[in-house]
């Protein structure tokens, strides 16, 4: 995520502290361009289109489509996603709050003979050390996937454009990003076009 | 009407049609995977890794019987026992996982149950060897089973002599034995006999009696458990006991299934037909059972800990006061830490070799576990060898190595009796195209 896109997601949720940056490309009525659709009505054909897109260094695209495809991950080059190391950078932040909260406090600051049991016995810290591991790491991988998704949010550009609808019913629908590094206006719509996409549409962002 | 009962089967019929089963059959006996090289170990490529595992287990258990002649009985048997309840954990898993892959209709594991039916179907030798170490403590008055001992009074001996009594206990493990031989015959028996005639129902059979297996399984796990381990020291009791155990044999059984197939891969077999899903999947059960150990472990001492009630703790505090606290500690990182952050990594799940590697080495902590166990109360019994000795030491670890390197050699041998998957199982298909859409 590049500083931009930074400033444009940020600006998404606080219009009033910050302006987005200036769009890369205009509608004709002057409106931020969001992206461009191709529509497809086979399985077969939007897979066979992603690899296209994917295999043409597309990094900032989607498929949205009514159920889920198997190996669309593999078809669209996800990378693996940075999740499992934030949830162990959470469980290790909540493991050594746990250690610290307890051992520093009975053990340093403030020594007290709890039923009889030594000082330095470890074994009651154990529970607290795993709950908040666990606690914090449960936190991690529900807000950390919200945010990588970028959710919550108000709207998106493409309920803008009826025909998306459909992708709840019986067409797929491939998004390609106005703010990708490759996005080009005419090479674009000509790369869907060649993957057979139909209906091809500029997605307009009305702000 | 009749559109109905073509919807509905009558509850008795199969779920597949005959053509249908005629098209799987044929699916997969034209699969390319299938042929014969690639499904069946020839006796002489295991001979290659069963041999030597014979020769070590042999003089292993040459030096046992030497030591238990020479030195002390108490040890050798103690170090038998270790390596047998090692050899029974992983053979009895492998039977809780058959049953459990039966019971659940599991169809990604259908390519590696052969191997879990082969090494659950050697639980025979372990139960066999239990009912004659049980019958020699009778006979010898007890030799690591003090409440054998008749000049032992206690009162709480009187109060548990209804069950810890030498004619029940005998009874009792005669009564295991049972149950894990028919059962493992039974999966077994029926598993090749599909690979033969292509009967679609012995499955459904299977599943019938896993369903009735699981119950008794846990219960003549839990009081073997009961029997040999924790009647060790007879004061002490936890109701964990059983669970402690059980999570030992889950652990063995898949870390060793997973050596068991990555050894085949290695020799050239199950090329496509066992894949690194399979291992990740496999990589996933060992992990979530080294956890599971781990939870039932510390939740036993940690409730000791803190209830502080001498008759339990005393279990502890007689093993740190022998000497044994360096176990205790190697359990804790040895048996969790290190593998739990090793195979936390998905990579590592995933590669047969790391795998297998890893599984070997908890194989030797499940082994430690049972010296915990077992060790520290050779030197209860007999007031002479009150310390750890170093020819006691040898002579436990020859007789841990003999018993599981015969084991071994054992498995080797079982492998190469039958095809190394059940050819004909109806979703053997499943697992052939198996994969984790993650």
């Amino acid at each position: 995520m590049n500083k931009n896109d930074l400033i444009s997601f940020a600006a998404d949720y606080f219009p009033m502290f910050l302006r987005k940056p200036a769009p890369k490309y205009v509608s004709e009525a002057g409106n931020r361009v969001h992206g461009i659709v191709a529509e497809f009505n086979e399985t077969p054909k939007v897979f066979h289109a992603a690899e296209m897109v994917r295999d043409a260094g597309y990094s900032n695209w989607d498929v949205h489509s009514p159920f889920p495809i198997h190996d669309i991950e593999t078809a669209m080059g996800f990378k693996p996603t940075k999740l499992p190391m934030m949830a162990g950078a959470a469980a290790i932040t909540g493991v050594s709050i746990g250690a610290l909260l307890q051992w520093g406090t009975s053990y340093f600051l403030y020594p007290m003979v709890v039923q009889g049991k030594p000082y330095e016995a470890w074994e009651p810290f154990v529970p607290i050390m795993f709950e908040l591991g666990i606690l914090l790491t449960a936190f991690m991988c529900i807000f950390g996937m919200l945010a990588l998704n970028g959710l919550p949010r108000f709207h998106h550009p493409l309920f803008s454009h009826d025909r998306f609808y459909k992708v709840s019913d019986d067409r797929f629908i491939i998004c390609i990003e106005s703010n990708d590094p490759k996005f080009d206006p005419s090479a674009t719509r000509a790369l869907l076009e060649k993957a057979g996409g139909k209906e091809i549409a500029l997605i307009e962002d009305e702000d | 009407m009749s559109q109905i009962a073509a919807n509905h089967p009558a509850p008795d019929s199969t779920a597949l049609s005959d053509a249908q089963w005629a098209h799987r059959l044929e699916a997969i006996a034209n699969d390319a995977r299938m042929h014969d090289d690639n499904i069946n170990l020839p006796a002489s490529a295991a001979a290659k890794i069963g041999r030597p595992m014979l020769i070590v287990g042999l003089v292993g258990l040459v030096v046992s019987a030497v030591g238990a002649v020479s030195v002390s009985l108490e040890h050798a048997l103690a170090g038998i026992e270790i390596g047998l309840f090692t050899v029974l954990a992983i053979s009895l898993g492998s039977l809780f996982w058959t049953m459990v892959f039966h019971a659940l209709n599991a169809g990604w594991s259908i390519t590696l149950r052969r191997q879990f039916e082969n090494v659950a179907s050697l639980v025979w030798i372990p139960a066999i060897c239990l009912v004659l170490i049980a019958i020699l403590e009778v006979l010898a008055d007890g030799i690591l089973l003090t409440w054998l001992d008749p000049t032992v009074s206690n009162h709480l001996l009187d109060i548990k002599a209804p069950y810890l009594n030498g004619p029940f206990f005998i009874t009792r493990v005669i009564i295991y034995a049972i149950c894990w031989i028919v059962l493992s015959r039974l999966l077994l028996g029926w598993s090749r006999k599909s690979d033969e005639t292509g009967d679609r129902t012995l499955g459904r059979k299977a599943r019938f009696w896993s369903s009735f297996g699981i119950p008794v399984f846990a219960f003549s796990v839990t009081f073997c458990a009961f029997d040999f381990l924790m009647s060790l020291d007879y004061r002490f009791f936890s109701t964990m006991w059983g669970v402690y155990f059980f999570a030992s044999c889950a652990l063995g059984s898949a870390s060793a299934i997973a050596i068991i197939a990555a050894m085949l891969k290695a020799s050239g077999r199950l090329q496509g037909i066992v894949t690194t899903e399979h291992f990740h999947d496999l990589g996933k059960l060992v992990f979530a059972f080294v956890v599971f150990w781990t939870y039932v472990t510390f939740s036993q001492y940690f409730l000791i800990w803190y209830s502080n009630i001498p008759e339990e703790t005393l279990w502890f505090t007689a093993r740190r006061a022998m000497g044994f606290d360096w176990l205790f500690k190697v359990m804790m990182f040895g048996h969790f830490v290190v593998p739990f952050l090793i195979l936390i990594w998905r990579p590592i799940k995933k590669s047969p070799k790391l795998l297998s590697i890893v599984s070997g080495y908890l194989i030797i902590m499940i082994a430690l576990d049972m010296a915990w166990i077992i060790l520290p109360m050779v030197s209860v019994g007999n007031a002479d060898s009150a310390s750890p000795s170093v020819p006691g030491h040898l002579i436990n670890a020859a007789s841990v190595l003999g018993v599981i390197m015969i084991f071994g050699w054992l498995i080797c041998g079982k492998i190469t009796k039958s095809p190394l998957i059940p050819t004909k199982d109806p979703m053997l298909h499943e697992s052939l195209s198996h994969k984790n859409y993650v």
